[in-house]
């Protein structure tokens, strides 16, 4: 085992992420020796997350499918640099997120909504009861209503409070983790997802429950 | 409607996570791999320029040192080429400035400087027939000649005469005098001074008669006065005295002509003037 891949373990504390990082390093190391077909498979196990994050961060639907794809295309032309010294999602991840920010940065402002219609089936069944009991035939109108409030408001907070806040609460990743693809310390990420949250309280205050 | 009577609890992560249900249907991932397969075979066939591969070949961290070495580097040759310049600027200067010093005062007496190359600058009221008069008149026409002067001097120094051999705005300025000399002397008098003008006025004391006729009159009157003074053919009588003559072609030669005399005359063959 090499000194990149004792450092990548010390990082991922989790079993099963590390698990999947000694894949997708396999996987890696079939693409670099000529594989190209091989890298179908990254793109296959790592579209949907990597899409997630890029429309939340931008809530559009378009932008985030060129942006998505665009990440993937930097990640085919870079992967011989890839030398294991962190997992390949965390990498993945590092280069969709800045392609995204560079994006934003261009079009800071330009906003314009194109959001992904509500999967009831996806949703936690019980959230959705709580929070459309009593509306009737309303309901659609008001998880639409709720979706587009939701939107506006992750659309205020600053784009490392937002990023922050989308690879934690929505896409699941650790607080380690998150330091490693924004490039910071986790104390600065517990600090900034404190404070995003305290925003969107705020902000959404009113479909919020006391 | 936002309602706040909820019976149950609603956190802000609650909300946060519906937004996972946002999903794409299996349509868009169709579409979207299409478009990422295209993506992939044009990024294999075309050919990325060499600037974007080169931040993957330094460490983030040289990226201030090397800045700083190429601002200084630039600077330093900036600063080096610009002192040459100034250097040549200022040799140059000083260049000019001998050789106009030098035209003006480095012409020994005695020495005749024969065989001029430069422009025909003698003034008409030379006297070539005299040696002494020749010798002074080279004296006055030497800003046209720097370099025969130049060669026929016996202690010139060796940078003058590089300078002068190199340098062509010296030529050029030497021959601007010597035409200027020569279309206006009074400007050329008041210009260098009365080291020049006042020897060509000695010079010109015995200028022959008919010498006096080629200067360039202006004026009605005193064209008639030298015609005049050509069809009587004026005396030149042996008696008259150098004086005399010095007298009259200093009064011709004034620009003040028609000023300074009052009254001509016609006796026989004899032009009177009253001043």
């Amino acid at each position: 085992m090499n000194l990149s891949k004792v450092f990548t373990k010390a990082i991922i504390t989790s079993p099963e992420r590390q698990q999947e990082a000694d894949a997708d390093f396999t996987i890696v190391k079939q693409v670099q020796a000529g594989d190209v077909a091989a890298f179908d498979k990254l793109i296959l196990k790592y579209r949907e997350r990597l899409f997630g994050v890029v429309y939340n961060l931008t809530a559009n639907r378009e932008d985030a499918s060129d942006l998505t794809q665009d990440a993937f295309i930097k990640a085919f032309q870079s992967i011989n640099r890839f030398q294991g010294s962190c997992s390949f999602f965390t990498w993945l991840y590092k280069i969709a997120l800045n392609t995204t920010l560079s994006h934003l940065r261009k079009n800071r402002l330009r906003t314009f909504f194109s959001l992904e219609k509500l999967n009831e089936e996806g949703a936690d069944a019980q959230v959705l009861e709580q929070l459309t009991e009593k509306k009737g035939a309303d309901r659609d109108t008001y998880l639409k209503e709720l979706q587009e409030k939701l939107n506006e408001a992750l659309q205020k907070l600053s784009i490392p409070h937002r990023t922050v806040i989308t690879l934690f609460e929505i896409d699941g990743l650790s607080h380690s983790e998150i330091a490693q693809v924004v490039g910071c310390s986790e104390g600065t990420v517990r600090s900034r997802l404190h404070y995003a949250k305290q925003f969107l309280q705020g902000e959404m205050g009113n479909y919020l429950s006391s | 409607m936002p309602d706040s009577h909820h019976p149950s609890k609603v956190t802000i992560e609650d909300l946060l996570r519906l937004k996972k249900s946002e999903r794409p249907s299996a349509d868009f991932w169709s579409n979207f791999e299409r478009e990422l397969r295209q993506k992939q075979l044009s990024a294999l066939v075309g050919k990325r320029a060499w600037w974007h591969d080169l931040p993957h070949y330094f460490p983030r961290r040289v990226y201030l040192p090397i800045s700083a070495a190429a601002v200084f580097t630039f600077t330093l040759i900036s600063v080096s080429r610009y002192n040459a310049v100034q250097v040549e600027r200022s040799q140059a200067a000083v260049a000019s400035t001998a050789v106009a010093t030098f035209t003006n005062t480095s012409v020994p007496d005695g020495k005749s400087a024969v065989g001029l190359d430069s422009a025909p600058v003698s003034s008409p009221l030379v006297n070539r027939a005299d040696p002494k008069v020749s010798a002074n008149a080279e004296r006055s026409t030497t800003i046209a000649a720097v370099r025969t002067t130049a060669e026929a001097q016996p202690e010139p120094s060796a940078k003058s005469d590089a300078l002068e051999e190199d340098s062509p705005s010296a030529r050029s300025i030497a021959a601007n005098f010597a035409r200027l000399e020569q279309s206006d002397p009074e400007l050329i008098s008041s210009v260098l001074g009365s080291r020049l003008s006042s020897r060509a006025k000695v010079q010109s004391s015995p200028t022959p008669v008919l010498e006096l006729a080629s200067l360039q009159m202006n004026g009605g009157r005193r064209t008639r006065l030298v015609a005049s003074y050509n069809d009587h053919h004026f005396n030149t009588d042996t008696n008259a005295s150098d004086a005399v003559r010095e007298k009259l072609a200093r009064r011709l030669e004034d620009h003040d002509f028609n000023d300074h005399f009052s009254r001509v005359g016609l006796n026989g063959d004899k032009v009177s003037l009253r001043f």
